[in-house]
């Protein structure tokens, strides 16, 4: 029973996670390091939460959120790629941005603190019967999943193929391997790169209308909570690959979800909640462990 | 394959000029970097075109490749006058450039590499259509039979050999439709073998009826290679031949023009004197492993003596830069010992070999041998910051610091406007004559020159020689590194021969000539590679 709901509980966590980080790895592969994903996520959270309401139906909820989402995302490149901004004090300085202009709409316009409730906010639908909930183990996995989830998935499945065979996927790797060759081949690397900027926005939006509109239906500005720096802990680990990248956010996922079991099981929350952020850590001084043994002579 | 399809004029089999220039005149500010060039290069030829550094090569090349537009005059191709708009216009009429800096993504594959820019589509949906691969390999192929090369198109390019990789970019302007190839220094990064393996690939190329231009300051390529070779000096054409017309001597003095009898003389016994006996440095059983982009060293030993100049000469990247940097302390090698004044420098840092008398002149000017946007003031003084009465307690003194620059930068007459002026705002011989008034600032007893008229106009060239020699007969010794080999036979009492991260050779200046080193260094490794 217990593990039942573990599984479930850490599908559920990992995918905003694996959303953001299919975007951003996209985006690195291109050669933007996007530190503006936890941003992004927080427009789509809040883009989601809105749209909603308003149309009562959750996919154009999902669309907006990613169209929000991308819409950033290529404004945040333009500064990047256009006005030669560097991409580490950008992405920064677009995360402190968001995060201060969603507080000050939440005030102004909607004469909420913190967080945002609305009327009439649709969820994401269960996609399987609920007869499905039956199966051992894997029932209320099952059962609980939504579009999202398995779009998610889908696209980790899509991406390796996508990269490697297509002519847009070439181009995105030669933009970010080597971008003095792409412009001495012809290739428009800049608009490679901002399309890359804005699909790493698109997927990052879709992350954050799964964390408003997967369980919760509300707004809050501490939302995110880091979920766009662990997505970014998540590609440098899995060294840009896709399914190498989602089995690491796999793994956030599921120690997000142990975690909360652990705090009803009345461990000091706030310390087991920091677990995932060491692991972060961790799994960087790995991988620049890794990369500088590969460096020196065997 | 879809070759470009972008008609060049007249393009026939039977054009009898296929690439050319008629007066063309290039001015950068008051510098005539081409006057009046005018060229004919016929179709299916292998035209070779030397001078020296500075000699309006590199800027007749861009202006071939539609880099930079003629103040004057135009080019040729086909027999039809053309003037270019840029790379991309010059590649559609068959114009390919191979620069020195391979043009490859290195961590993507050889083959995707090839197609890059040009992908075959399996079906056409635009940019997401997906790359017909097989297409791609079967051109891959094709290319390689054409160019008699075996390629691993699986490999990423940047584990691939050097000149694998430069193989794959001229296959992609070949694929690109490239019936005119221009090769700046090709052989500059390649190990005397694979130098013959791009021969033959050029002269399979040749035959196909490819146009073939190549840029080169070694004679004995020319001499292998070339049909017809144009000798360019100070920005004109001075003089053009059928290879199998002329002789090295012939080519060498047009290059150097009215210096001849100054960089070209034969050694004057005389200048070797015996100076002071015993040795300062001495290298023993050196060897470093191969890391990335480096080459190892095997087993180098020699010593430097008291007051002479000791020159080592090598086709670059054989090696000269890694021993360099392990006499500098810039490496460390993985055996050996090195000596300096009878202590054992092996392991010690730059700072302290330093403190032991040794200057550094690096190749890498801009890089290594200045802060090239520091101030004149800082880059002289730099590395006396520690001595009296330069340093002032906590602080520099500002009245000495200027000083004693002065006092520098008159020693080997630099030219600069103010000492605030940016290092690099100086031209490149007075750069130079910088790094050599802070290096002897110390007064070493060893100094360690790698390329020391690289990029250095003729008049600092004479100047920095003269220095050199006053050095060493005031008692100082030079490890003297060069790529030029008259340099070397001008100026040095030894010379040793590098090749594969080997000494291949030692012999003394006044019983040698530039054939001989020459193939010392060209013929030495080819066993073994």
């Amino acid at each position: 029973m217990i593990a039942d709901q573990l599984i479930a509980a850490a599908i559920t966590m990992t995918t905003p996670i694996l959303l953001a980080a299919m975007g951003g790895l996209v985006n690195r592969q291109a050669g933007i390091v996007n530190i503006g994903l936890e941003g992004k996520m927080l427009v789509g959270a809040f883009t989601a939460v809105v749209v909603s309401s308003i149309t009562d139906g959750w996919l154009p909820a999902v669309l907006c959120a990613a169209l929000a989402g991308s819409l950033v995302g290529l404004l945040f490149s333009l500064v990047i790629t256009r006005a030669n901004a560097n991409m580490i004090v950008a992405g920064l300085g677009l995360n402190v941005l968001i995060a201060g202009v969603l507080g000050f709409v939440l005030n102004w316009y909607f004469d909420a603190s913190g967080t945002l409730r609305l009327p009439d906010v649709t969820l994401l639908p269960h996609v399987l019967p609920s007869t499905v909930s039956s199966i051992p183990v894997v029932g209320r996995t099952l059962e609980n999943l939504e579009p999202l989830t398995i779009f998610a998935w889908l696209s980790v499945a899509a991406l390796p193929f996508l990269l490697a065979n297509t002519r847009l996927g070439l181009w995105i790797r030669v933009s970010g391997n080597a971008p003095q060759v792409a412009r001495a081949m012809g290739l428009p690397g800049k608009n490679v790169q901002d399309f890359s900027t804005a699909f790493a926005g698109f997927f990052a939006g879709l992350g954050g209308a799964h964390l408003a509109l997967a369980s919760i239906g509300l707004f809050n500005e501490g939302l995110t909570a880091g979920r766009g720096f662990i997505a970014l802990a998540a590609f440098y680990f899995g060294r840009d690959k896709p399914v190498a990248t989602a089995m690491v956010c796999l793994l956030f996922g599921f120690l997000d979800a142990t975690q909360i079991r652990m705090q009803t099981a009345g461990l000091p929350p706030k310390l087991i909640g920091t677990i995932p952020y060491l692991l972060v850590l961790i799994a960087l001084c790995i991988v620049g462990w890794r990369a500088s043994r590969k460096e020196s002579p065997s | 394959m879809n070759n470009s399809t972008t008609s060049a004029p007249g393009r026939s089999g039977n054009a009898s000029i296929r690439l050319g220039a008629v007066d063309i005149c290039k001015n950068y500010g008051p510098v005539a970097a081409n006057r009046n060039v005018s060229l004919g290069i016929a179709p299916g030829g292998i035209h070779a075109i030397v001078g020296e550094n500075g000699a309006g090569k590199s800027t007749l090349m861009r202006i071939f490749q539609g880099i930079e537009q003629p103040d004057c005059g135009h080019i040729i191709i086909d027999d039809t006058p053309i003037r270019l708009s840029g790379p991309k216009q010059a590649l559609n009429l068959g114009i390919g450039m191979v620069h020195q800096e391979f043009m490859l993504a290195p961590d993507l594959t050889l083959l995707e590499n090839l197609v890059l820019g040009n992908e075959p589509e399996a079906h056409s949906l635009g940019v997401l259509s997906t790359i017909d691969w097989s297409q791609a390999k079967r051109a891959g192929h094709a290319l390689a039979r054409q160019t008699g090369v075996r390629v691993d198109w699986k490999r990423h390019a940047g584990g691939a050999p050097v000149h694998m990789q430069q193989f794959v970019e001229i296959m992609r302007l070949l694929r690109f439709g490239a019936r005119i190839l221009i090769l700046d220094e090709p052989t500059a990064v390649l190990a005397p073998p694979q130098v013959d393996d791009l021969f033959n690939l050029l002269r399979n190329l040749s035959a196909n009826g490819t146009t073939i231009v190549f840029i080169s300051h070694k004679m004995n390529e020319v001499l292998a290679l070339a049909d017809t070779v144009s000798v360019l000096r100070q920005g004109q054409v001075t003089f053009e031949a059928k290879v199998c017309d002329v002789d090295v001597h012939t080519i060498a003095s047009h290059i150097v023009g009215g210096h001849s009898d100054k960089t070209v003389k034969p050694h004057e016994p005389a200048a070797i004197k015996a100076h002071s006996t015993g040795t300062i440095c001495n290298v023993r059983n050196l060897c470093v492993r191969a890391k990335e982009m480096s080459h190892p060293l095997h087993d180098v030993s020699f010593s430097i003596n008291k007051g002479e100049i000791l020159g080592l000469a090598g086709v670059s990247g054989n090696g000269q830069d890694e021993l360099v940097e392990c006499l500098v302390g810039l490496r460390m090698p993985h055996a050996g010992t090195v000596t300096l004044d009878r202590e054992d420098i092996t392991h010690a840092t730059n700072a302290q070999r330093r403190r032991l008398g040794l200057g550094y002149v690096s190749a890498d000017r801009a890089k290594e041998g200045l802060a090239a946007s520091a101030s004149v003031l800082f880059n002289v003084i730099a590395g006396s910051h520690r001595d009296r009465p330069i340093k002032k307690g906590l602080f520099l003194n500002p009245k000495v610091m200027r000083t004693s620059a002065i006092e520098r930068l008159t020693k080997l007459a630099v030219k600069y406007g103010r000492l605030n002026d940016v290092a690099q705002s100086l031209s490149g011989g007075n750069q130079q004559r910088l790094v050599f008034a802070r290096e002897t600032a110390s007064e070493p007893t060893l100094l360690i020159v790698s390329q020391p008229t690289r990029g250095v106009d003729l008049n600092g060239i004479a100047v920095i020689h003269e220095f050199l020699k006053t050095f060493c007969d005031n008692g100082g010794s030079v490890l003297l590194v060069s790529e030029e080999l008259d340099e070397l036979l001008s100026l040095s009492n030894r010379i040793i021969v590098m090749a594969d991260g080997r000494i291949v050779g030692e012999t003394t200046a006044g019983s040698t000539d530039v054939t001989e080193i020459g193939q010392m260094m060209v013929m030495q490794g080819a066993h073994n590679g």
